[in-house]
């Protein structure tokens, strides 16, 4: 994989591709929604002012960035206070904030590399050979962490709407 | 792929991540602007150190030169014998070279009778 490096415009478009979906992702993580927007923020604010960086998958590094930040910040944060859970940072035209949460809560539960790999999939719209790829996984073991995401997702949704 | 999981996929699509706010590259104008600003008055505050060096480097030969008259007035005041004519009096006229030299040697040698003399405070010692 060639090692490439990014324009100000490059690092914007990936801002504006992947930058929501991101902030969504640190939420995931266990931060709320403004914490998250700061991450994403000065990870693209840091990329923007490093004239050397060249990352060989930018948006896997972003994910993996993001993660780190996040995970790091909610430490510091959780010797403050507890977050509150009911905050939305998915949307949905049609269904009601319960859903969305419940959807939240269903992706906080998934193991790392599953919650990445549907992030990945559903909302930065890679294919399960771009992810193998960007994240240097055997192509097979993205399939099964992907299938058995969706799978748990699907019995957490069905129970809550069971109730 | 399983039906069940198209499905669920087409379900979580329908879900988007909430909107943020578009990327803000002022803080990095910031940062650059006040690094500007070190930068200048870093160099602002070298060229004034520099300037003062220079200032008082400019004095000290003035210092100087102010000493340097009166020495030289005093060199000025000795009028050495040339080595020719001492060695010329030597061979004619021993008592005149005596003489000379007792003169400039009182030009020469610190005087004994200054209040300061360092000759006088040892004597006194």
């Amino acid at each position: 994989m060639q090692s490439i490096r990014l324009t100000t415009d490059e690092v914007k478009l990936l801002y504006q591709k992947h930058g929501a979906t991101l902030a969504a992702y640190a939420c995931s993580c266990g931060l709320d929604h403004a914490a998250a927007e700061d991450v994403v923020q000065q990870l693209f604010l840091k990329m923007l002012g490093e004239k050397t960086f060249a990352p060989q998958a930018p948006v896997a590094y972003l994910y993996r960035s993001t993660r780190n930040a996040s995970l790091n910040l909610q430490r510091d944060r959780r010797r403050e206070t507890d977050l509150p859970d009911t905050e939305p940072w998915f949307i949905h035209p049609n269904s009601s904030q319960v859903e969305v949460l419940t959807l939240q809560k269903a992706l906080q539960e998934l193991p790392e590399e599953q919650k990445e790999t549907v992030f990945l999939k559903i909302w930065s719209g890679m294919t399960l050979q771009e992810i193998a790829e960007v994240t240097e996984t055997p192509l097979n073991t993205v399939a099964s962490r992907y299938r058995y995401a969706l799978e748990k997702l699907r019995d957490h949704l069905g129970q809550q709407n069971k109730k | 792929m399983d039906p069940f999981d198209q499905e669920t996929e087409r379900y979580l699509r329908e879900f988007q991540p909430r909107a943020i706010q578009p990327l803000e590259v002022g803080p990095k104008d910031k940062n650059t602007l006040s690094r500007r600003l070190a930068v200048v008055a870093l160099l602002v505050l070298l060229a004034g150190t520099l300037l003062w060096f220079a200032h008082r480097e400019a004095a000290r030969p003035k210092e100087a030169a102010n000493i340097r008259p009166e020495k030289e007035n005093v060199a000025r005041g000795r009028r050495f014998p040339s080595a020719l004519a001492l060695t010329r009096l030597a061979l004619e006229d021993n008592e005149k070279l005596d003489s000379v030299l007792a003169d400039q040697s009182r030009e020469v040698l610190p005087t004994v009778q200054g209040k300061q003399s360092m000759l006088r405070v040892l004597a006194n010692d």
